[in-house]
Formats: C-alpha cells, sequence, structure tokens
C-alpha cells in the first residue's frame, strides 16, 4: 500500500514549541556551560594523573 | 522479503543520509535496521531513485502490546535519533511509535526513510506526535495506571492530549516536563484550535527557534521520560515464587518440557501465558528464538528487565491476552496486523493456561484446541485438572459447569485438530503434559 508520510505538527503545538524552546534554551545553556566546565577541569586532572603514572614512581611531579 | 522505494522528491534527503555517514553510524551501532541497496528495476513506480531491502525483524510488535520500559526505551531511541541527525542538519521527520520495533532483545527504528535535512533552527514537526505517541502513556503508566497502555490500541496516533491531560493526576502538573509537554501542550492545542482560521491570501508564517533551543527541547523531552518510572507489582508477577507446586513438581516438569523442545526442535516458539518467562528460558536455551506473551504488563515488564539484563537476544516478552487478543486495527483494517497475523511458528508453549481459558474464560476445550492449532502446527500443552489447587481457586466461587473438562474431555477436544505425539504425567502433581502435532 503505497502511503505518503505526512504528519500534521498542529499549529498549537507549533507555537508552544516555539515558546519552550526559548524558555528552556536558557537553563539549557548554562547547563551546558557548567558541565563542559566540569569536563574540562576533570579532564586537566586525569591527564596530570596519567602523566604522573607515565613517568613512573613517586618522584615525578605533576605541576606542569 | 520487504522491498521500499526512494522517490524523487526525496533524493536530496536520501543522498544527505547516506553522504554525512549517519546512515552508516546508526546502523553500526545497531539503532536502526541495515539495509542493502537493490536494483533500481525493482521500483514500482517509475520516478523512484533507489530501492532498498531492509533486513526484517523477526515478529513485528506494537506499542499497545509492550511493556513500560520497552515504551520508555523506544522513546529514549526516538530522541537519541532526533539529536544525532540534528548534529549533522537533518532530523527525524516523525515520531511515529510503529517506527520502532523490538529487534534482539532491543528497540530498533525500522524506517530507513525517516530522516530529512533540515536546518537545526526550525522547529520540530514531529514535536506532537512524540508526545502523543510516547511522553502520554508513558506518564499514565507511571502516574495512574499500567493499563492505561493498552489506549494506544484505541488511540492508533497516539493518546490525544487533552484526553491524558484529564487522566492524570493533578499533581504531575507540578513535574515541569509533564508540565509543560503535556498539560500546557493540551492547553495550546485547545487555544489553537479556538482560534479562527487564516484569511486565504495570509501568509504562512514561518517559525524560527534558536539551534540552543532546539536542544533544550529535547533535552527536556529525554529528562521527563527518563524521569517516568514504573514499579510493577501484580499478583502474577510473583506468580512463579507463590506457586504451590513442590519441587519435585517443578523439577519434573521442567525435564518433560526441554525433553518435549529437543524433540520438536523447531526454531522458533510462541510462549502464550508467558508469566515471567521460566519456560521461555528454557525453550532459548534449547535454542529456540521466542516470543513470550502474557496479559500481565506486570510480568511482561518484570521479563523485559530480565531479558535486557541479561542481554539475551532470543527473547521478546509482550502483552497480551489470548482471550481478547490485538485485533487488527486502522484503516481499513490494515494499518496494524491482528495478532494471529503476525506469523506462524514452530511451536507454541502452552503451560499452565488452558484451565484459565476453559473455566477462568468459559471457552469450550474445542474451541481453545481451534484457536492453539490455528497458531503453530506443534504445541507443547500443560492440563491442569480440577483437582489442582490452582483450578480448585478458580472454582472456588462459582459452580461447576464444566462436566467435559476432565483429561479424558481434553484428549477428546485437542484429538480433532491434533494428533498427540506424547503424553506425560507430571511426578508430584496431578498434571499432564502434551505433545501435540497438527493433523
Amino acid at each position: 500500500m503505497p502511503f505518503l508520510a505526512y504528519i500534521d505538527p498542529g499549529s498549537g503545538s507549533m507555537l508552544l514549541q516555539v515558546i519552550l524552546a526559548g524558555v528552556l534554551a536558557v537553563p539549557f545553556f548554562f547547563r551546558r556551560v557548567i558541565s563542559d566546565g566540569l569536563h574540562r577541569i576533570r579532564g586537566n586532572r586525569g591527564k596530570a594523573d596519567e602523566a604522573t603514572r607515565d613517568e613512573g614512581g613517586e618522584d615525578a611531579t605533576s605541576d606542569r | 522479503m520487504l522491498y521500499r522505494q526512494v522517490q524523487a522528491s526525496a533524493a536530496a534527503d536520501w543522498a544527505a543520509f547516506n553522504s554525512t555517514g549517519l546512515y552508516g553510524r546508526l546502523a553500526a551501532d545497531r539503532l536502526i535496521v541495515d539495509h542493502v541497496e537493490v536494483a533500481l528495476e525493482l521500483a514500482a513506480e517509475p520516478d523512484s531513485i533507489a530501492v532498498i531491502r531492509p533486513r526484517m525483524v523477526d515478529v513485528i510488535s506494537y506499542p499497545y502490546e509492550w511493556s513500560f520500559s520497552q515504551l520508555k526505551e523506544a522513546a529514549l531511541l526516538t530522541l537519541e535519533l532526533q539529536s544525532r541527525a540534528l548534529d549533522i542538519g537533518m532530523r527525524l521527520k516523525d515520531a511515529s511509535a510503529y517506527n520502532i520495533q523490538m529487534d534482539a532483545g532491543r528497540p530498533i527504528l525500522i524506517d530507513s526513510l525517516s530522516f530529512e535535512v533540515a536546518a537545526d533552527t526550525e522547529p520540530w514537526p514531529a514535536y506532537r506526535q512524540f508526545c502523543e505517541h510516547f511522553l502520554a502513556p508513558l506518564a499514565l503508566i507511571a502516574h495512574r495506571d499500567a493499563r492505561c497502555g493498552l489506549m494506544l490500541r484505541e488511540f492508533i496516533d497516539g493518546i490525544p492530549l487533552d484526553l491524558a491531560a484529564r487522566m492524570l493526576p493533578g499533581r504531575t502538573r507540578l513535574n515541569l516536563g509533564l508540565s509543560a509537554h503535556i498539560h500546557l501542550h493540551a492547553s495550546a492545542q485547545r487555544r489553537a484550535a479556538n482560534e479562527p482560521p487564516p484569511a486565504a491570501d495570509a501568509p504562512r508564517r514561518e517559525r524560527r527557534i534558536s539551534a540552543t533551543g532546539q536542544r533544550a527541547l529535547l533535552d527536556s523531552l529525554r529528562r521527563t521520560v527518563e524521569g517516568l518510572r514504573w514499579h510493577p507489582s501484580s499478583h502474577w508477577s510473583e506468580y512463579a515464587s507463590t506457586t504451590s507446586y513442590s519441587d519435585a513438581a517443578t523439577a519434573s516438569k521442567g525435564e518433560i518440557v526441554r525433553e518435549m523442545l529437543v524433540a520438536v526442535g523447531g526454531r522458533t516458539a510462541w510462549d502464550v501465558g508467558a508469566n515471567t518467562g521460566v519456560y521461555s528460558a528454557m525453550a532459548a536455551d534449547a535454542g529456540y528464538r521466542v516470543v513470550a506473551w502474557d496479559q500481565d504488563a506486570a510480568s511482561v515488564e518484570a521479563h523485559w528487565r530480565r531479558v535486557r539484563g541479561d542481554a539475551n537476544p532470543a527473547i521478546l516478552p509482550l502483552i497480551c491476552d489470548l482471550a481478547n487478543p490485538s485485533p487488527a486495527i486502522g484503516w481499513g483494517l490494515q494499518e496494524r496486523a491482528s495478532f494471529l497475523e503476525r506469523g506462524e511458528p514452530d511451536l507454541i508453549l502452552a503451560l499452565a493456561l488452558v484451565h484459565h481459558l476453559a473455566i477462568g474464560n468459559n471457552v469450550p476445550l474445542p474451541g481453545v484446541a481451534r484457536l492453539f492449532a490455528r497458531m503453530a502446527p506443534r504445541a507443547i500443552v500443560e492440563f491442569v485438572p480440577k483437582e489442582d489447587p490452582m483450578t480448585r481457586r478458580l472454582l472456588a466461587a462459582r459452580r461447576d459447569i464444566f462436566e467435559s473438562y476432565t483429561i479424558g474431555g481434553f484428549r477428546e477436544a485437542f484429538g480433532v485438530p491434533y494428533r498427540i505425539l506424547r503424553e506425560t504425567s507430571v511426578a508430584d502433581s496431578p498434571r499432564t503434559l502434551f505433545l501435540l502435532e497438527r493433523r
């Protein structure tokens, strides 16, 4: 059975989506900034730990 | 085998889907069924630009047969697909739950032609459909009652949001996601429906959202879905641990079923009245791919969680009441197939089920035999006589009008459509197992 895919997005749904996208964008943006920041800090620390291990032993410092 | 043609009007979408590597990545991650491109001559219409043959999934199932977690995983997959599409300048053009199937123990998109090129600043046309197909039934199951999932059988295009909003408890208005995507959404629809239609010459308004807003909306839907939880508990889901059989009877029954499964040597089995799947697992161990049907949403949910935990791709638990199985629905009754049109397994397993149909549902034994024989060429059926405590419980509150419900009556009724290949009594129990072959 040939079937033309088509859905009705609904004008009320479209309008709501535009409003919600505007409202939700603000907390979403800041959450992303914060989580990116945390990742970067954790990422750097992870790398530093690795460097310590790579250089072997307790003498190696990680303040590079 | 199924062929699908890509029409010329979708040429750019199809090219982008392939050239961006989206198809390759989704197929590699098993989020979409893989397909092969076949000769263009196979197209049914002249303006096609490609023909594909998608891999077929074992058994087609529908959202009204899924348990809560199956529907939830299908919802999260839909959002994941939309999110990945957005990253490369495409989008899902619809969010139909029917585009998702359960394949080898996990949900997968079966509509290879669902993606189109779109800027991430255009609103998602499938937002409403996602809320109706996924969010509304999930919220109703989680916050009202698991049986609300069956409403999808009536509402083929998802649960209308005004209905969902009225049925959900008032406290769901305090849930940010549900309050926005269901309650506010329903009001927005009502308001739009009451507006006068635009003038014929009015320009079409193009709405835009920010790319961040687009992802924020998707993220909000994802968090809302993830936040929905359902803790199943029912008489049936604890059935396996609360039955009255002795250990000897359980061991004996298991042994007999295992021997019969091996004797049949089939590849596919439907376990009807599977409960939480003790014997489905046995069939899977014997090399069968099993669909485990049960009418109780909590049992199916518990079964799916276990199958998921074991990563067992051979078993698919689904909801179905054999006394009132899924009908054919939709346009011309041809959009969604009935339970009996979903293919024929090599074998059905009907253990501790016949007394429920014959006594619980008043179906005469010849009627039970005929239905079973329609479903598969072979059957393993357990007869639970009146002296069994489980049957006595069914008869406790009613007059016994079931004179022919005896082992003799069983042999006579099932002897019509079937030949009885084996008949074995379960040790330390009044029950008997039959191995049957269709005449």
